[in-house]
């Protein structure tokens, strides 16, 4: 066997182990998904009988029309299909408020500056990063005085304030980026403030909209602090309702029903990632790594 | 009235004087140019006078109506950026009406504008092409449309041919020249490059470290150069200058090593406070040349052996780098002059239009 | 409408005789009061945002301080304690807990999310085929809430159904892994359900990094006759340092957020023996009418996220003077 060819043996038996490497982690992160669907379809006994792992006899959808429809979140029965739909009445107008501020304060931040526009971008980065146990007393006082206690427009004030900061970050970030000799042709060519953002820097911007939306849409759906702290009976979110249902257990527990639940829940934002993935990422890291 | 003057016009970033009192004054459809080595404040200037900045202290007068604190879009200028800064989401139609949208020009006089402007820049066909479908060349004659659709009193050019190719840009150059013949627009024009300079502007305002240090035109800014560092810049390859001494009206002697060569003058008034003093000579390489049988017999020219150390052969012309005393002079030779290298060779000075410097002030004497 | 300010103008102009004349002239200078409205635009639009930030979110923050102060339980009582409040947490068996938990939990769920992150994405740098499908595996995770990844893991570590049961089927009768269920060792399970579900996002930051080396610089170590372990460890890693600063305070800040893994995962159980600071706060403040020492809590928690960013903040900025 020549050098040559010995080298290139070597280097097959690396990229196997690579792969091999590679393969494992993927599974990995993908067992606890299959998990979940493999168990969701078996039925309680099964389960608690056989192996996680094992595949279901009798595949059924029951346990997820339960989760859907009739599972007990607490007090009531109605499964989260409820919760869904109050998750959506949040998360909608909390995300197009959140972005169009973000939008705004992005474009006055980076193209239209003035003393102490840096400053308050300064604070506004620095509450990005602050813990939220530090402001949910005085912030359910005041939405106590506000009568928005327990009230969906209260847990979308709240998702718009502190969404804000990090909307204004990605959008402030990505306008940094464009080219200031365009505004100076605008203002010479006679626009104003709301002409040059309407018909010159909106244009340029759905790439950072997609990515802002998306984050956006994933955070508050996913947020769980905000949704028990904020919300009424009448309007938890689907985390809140999930986290009721898995914990509540009148007899046995229904292992199906909770993991059929549980992926209701996720759907919407691995659906969002599946579609959207690339920009999801892009999200990631422009605004979290660029920081200032 | 002139179509802008700038009144003694100053700006400053915090502590940091970046115009330090310009004062200029240009005709309606005069060419401008305004040159001078980077931060010498010439694009701040430009900004100035668009609004895009404000200024300072001073004045600025468009059509004598005083703008000094006027908005760009008040002030009834367009510009043409060095990046084009076309916006990329409207049409090569779109962006040249633009401005005249903005304005709330009625639908059907914007398209004979568009129209008008397309077919004097000879754009038509890309009217409806955005510009990332543009090469360069064509991007910038949708910026220049984009600013003659407007007609406003004053065009700003910010460096607009620093982004093409060279062959592109002497078109370009060639372009924007006869658009000026052809509608005696009033232009100020940056630039950095001293051949747009001289080719295009009627006159030249050379800037340096905020201060105007010569307003004149192409001709008289190379011929009679204010102070060392305009005569210096302007003309490639540079001005040679040399040590020397003003023996009388009309001989300059030069130590080189240890001999004193003598070199004839043209008469000048201004010579007498000088003389037997030290001065600067400033001398053209293109007054340099290889001994010329037509010139031989004048009063102002000499003909030395100097040994050569460079050619630089230009086609047209050969540049040479000939050793004068510790000196190395830029000289201009035509190309069948037979040089060898490392060996003295003959070369002929000019002397009809060598000027003169203080070597304390570096000014013109 | 016009505002009107009038400017004094003075020119010294030089007589013949060199004597200094000076000439003074009153100029009007005219601002109509819609181009002052225009310019103050960008200020009235960033306005809302600028009250909100400083209401919602620094005061917000000094109105918890304060509260800390207090003696407050179900309602804001404002009767100044002093620091008793704090002596009252630091004195507290599941604060302690809490904390400990939260320097466990943070230090290995950090260094495990930077050791796994940058390995795999050496790995994925190797020009694989399929890395989008790959890279999709990865990061599917931190597209779902804590929520669902707690209780996704509860039943996977759970004794009776989980691992040490499916392990157990496989032939292995004496394994266990219960570590769910055990007061020692269930800070683990959060560990395990956190890298999880963020070491994909860490992976993602360091691939994007290494794609953005400057290839020219590798080229020219390559020329220089390194390997590419060599060039990894000597060219590329050192250049990734950024990344691992802005990795580290996003994980950070992770760690101390975390709140709803726990719920779902544990319930701060057994007992409280998985609790973190986050489910301490919410406990008391909001379940057992401690307002005061919720606040204290939070308040602690917040030193706890300025300890790491502001050291981070200096060293940024310091970077940014002297590059």
């Amino acid at each position: 066997m020549t050098n040559f060819q010995h080298r290139s043996l070597l280097q097959h038996i690396a990229r196997f182990a690579l792969y091999a490497v590679l393969l494992i982690m993927a599974l990995l992160y993908l067992l606890p998904l299959v998990v979940m669907v493999l168990n969701s379809l078996k039925d309680v006994e099964e389960i608690r009988t056989g192996s996680l792992l094992a595949l279901p006899q009798d595949p059924s959808f029951a346990a997820w029309s339960k989760a859907w429809g009739s599972a007990c979140t607490g007090s009531t029965c109605e499964g989260i299909a409820p919760f869904f739909s109050n998750s959506f009445k949040i998360v909608v107008p909390a995300v197009i408020i959140s972005t169009l501020l973000g939008a705004l304060n992005g474009y006055v931040l980076s193209m239209w500056r003035f003393k102490g526009s840096e400053l308050f971008f300064g604070f506004l980065l620095f509450g990005c990063f602050i813990p939220f146990q530090v402001i949910l007393i005085p912030m359910a006082m005041t939405l106590g005085w506000l009568g928005l206690a327990s009230s969906a427009s209260g847990l979308i004030l709240v998702h718009v304030i502190y969404g804000m900061a990090f909307t204004t970050l990605f959008f402030r970030n990505y306008y940094i980026g464009l080219p200031r000799e365009l505004i100076s042709a605008a203002k010479i060519d006679g626009a104003g403030f709301f002409l040059i953002f309407w018909r010159i820097v909106l244009p340029l911007s759905p790439p950072i909209i997609v990515v802002t939306v998306i984050w956006q849409f994933t955070q508050i759906w996913n947020d769980f602090l905000f949704g028990v702290v904020f919300s009424g009976v009448d309007n938890l979110p689907v985390t809140v309702a999930l986290n009721n249902l898995v914990n509540t257990s009148f007899g046995g527990k229904e292992y199906n029903v909770d993991m059929a639940a549980a992926l209701l829940a996720a759907m919407p934002t691995i659906l969002v990632y599946i579609f959207a993935g690339k920009y999801f990422v892009r999200g990631l890291s422009a605004g979290a790594v660029k920081g200032a | 009235m002139a179509a802008l003057t700038i009144e003694n016009v100053r700006k400053s970033y915090g502590s940091t004087e970046v115009l330090k009192g310009i004062d200029i004054a240009i005709d309606k459809g005069e060419f401008l140019v305004l040159i001078g080595p980077s931060g010498c404040g010439k694009s701040t200037m430009m900004n100035s006078i668009a609004g895009l900045e404000s200024v300072t202290d001073g004045r600025i007068l468009i059509g004598g109506k005083d703008v000094t604190h006027a908005n760009p879009k008040d002030r009834d200028i367009a510009m043409v950026f060095q990046s084009y800064a076309l916006y990329p989401n409207m049409t090569v139609r779109g962006n040249i009406s633009f401005g005249l949208e903005v304005r709330k020009m009625p639908k059907a006089e914007r398209e004979i504008q568009v129209d008008k402007v397309a077919k004097l820049l000879q754009i038509e066909h890309l009217l409806e092409r955005k510009p990332a479908q543009l090469s360069g060349g064509q991007r910038q004659r949708v910026a220049m449309g984009r600013a003659l659709a407007r007609e406003p009193k004053i065009y700003l050019f910010d460096e607009p041919l620093s982004n093409l190719d060279a062959k592109l840009r002497v078109e370009m150059r060639a372009e924007i020249k006869k658009l000026h013949q052809r509608l005696g627009t009033t232009i100020v024009y940056v630039t950095h490059d001293q051949v747009e300079a001289m080719t295009l502007a009627d006159r030249i305002a050379v800037m340096q470290d905020g201060l105007l240090l010569q307003l004149a035109t192409p001709q008289q800014i190379y011929d009679q150069p204010v102070n060392i560092f305009v005569a210096g810049f302007m003309g490639s390859p540079p001005m040679n200058f040399i040590k020397a001494t003003l023996e009388s009206e009309s001989m300059l002697t030069i130590e080189m090593g240890d001999q004193k060569i003598q070199l004839p003058l043209a008469h000048n008034a201004n010579f007498n406070a000088y003389l037997g003093k030290p001065v600067i000579l400033g001398i053209r390489p293109e007054m340099i040349t290889e001994p010329l049988e037509h010139k031989r017999s004048l009063a102002c020219v000499k003909t030395l052996k100097l040994p050569t150390i460079l050619t630089e052969a230009m086609g047209a012309d050969t540049m040479v780098l000939a050793q004068f005393g510790n000196k190395e002079l830029n000289c201009r030779v035509n190309p069948s002059y037979k040089i060898e290298l490392g060996k003295e060779c003959e070369f002929m000075f000019d002397m009809s239009k060598a000027v003169l410097f203080d070597p304390q002030t570096e000014l013109l004497i | 409408m016009c505002i009107q300010s009038l400017d004094i103008h003075i020119r010294t102009f030089l007589n013949s005789d060199n004597t200094p004349n000076p000439q003074v002239t009153l100029v009007a200078k005219k601002r109509p009061l819609t181009d002052i409205l225009a310019d103050s635009l960008p200020k009235l639009v960033l306005a809302p945002s600028f009250l909100i930030v400083m209401v919602c979110i620094y005061g917000y923050i000094i109105w918890t301080v304060a509260l800390s102060f207090t003696k407050s339980r179900m309602l804001p009582q404002w009767k100044f304690i002093g620091f008793e409040q704090y002596t009252k947490l630091f004195n507290n068996d599941r604060w302690d807990v809490a904390t400990q938990n939260l320097i466990i939990f943070g230090g290995l769920f950090i260094i495990i999310c930077l050791a796994i992150g940058i390995s795999m994405a050496i790995l994925l740098d190797q020009k694989i085929r399929q890395e989008g499908v790959l890279r999709t595996i990865y990061l599917y995770p931190m597209a779902i809430s804590f929520i669902v990844t707690g209780t996704a893991w509860k039943w996977l570590l759970n004794p009776s159904i989980g691992i040490e049961k499916i392990v157990r089927d496989w032939g292995f009768s004496d394994f266990t892994f219960d570590w769910l269920v055990n007061s020692e060792m269930v800070v683990f399970c959060l560990v395990i359900a956190a890298v999880w579900q963020s070491s994909g996002f860490v992976m993602a930051l360091f691939l994007a990094g290494l794609r953005g080396v400057d290839s020219e610089m590798i080229k020219a170590a390559q020329l220089d006759g390194a390997s590419m372990p060599t060039v990894y460890r000597r060219i590329i890693l050192p250049s990734l340092k950024p990344v691992f600063f802005s990795a580290f305070v996003i994980l950070s800040h992770i760690a101390i957020k975390s709140f709803d893994l726990v719920t779902a995962l544990t319930g701060g159980g057994p007992g409280y023996s998985s609790d973190l600071p986050a489910n301490f706060m919410y406990s008391f403040a909001f379940t057992r009418s401690q307002m005061g020492l919720g606040a204290a809590s939070g308040v602690v928690m917040l030193g706890g996220v300025l300890a790491i960013l502001i050291p981070y903040l200096y060293s940024e900025l310091r970077n940014k003077n002297a590059g």
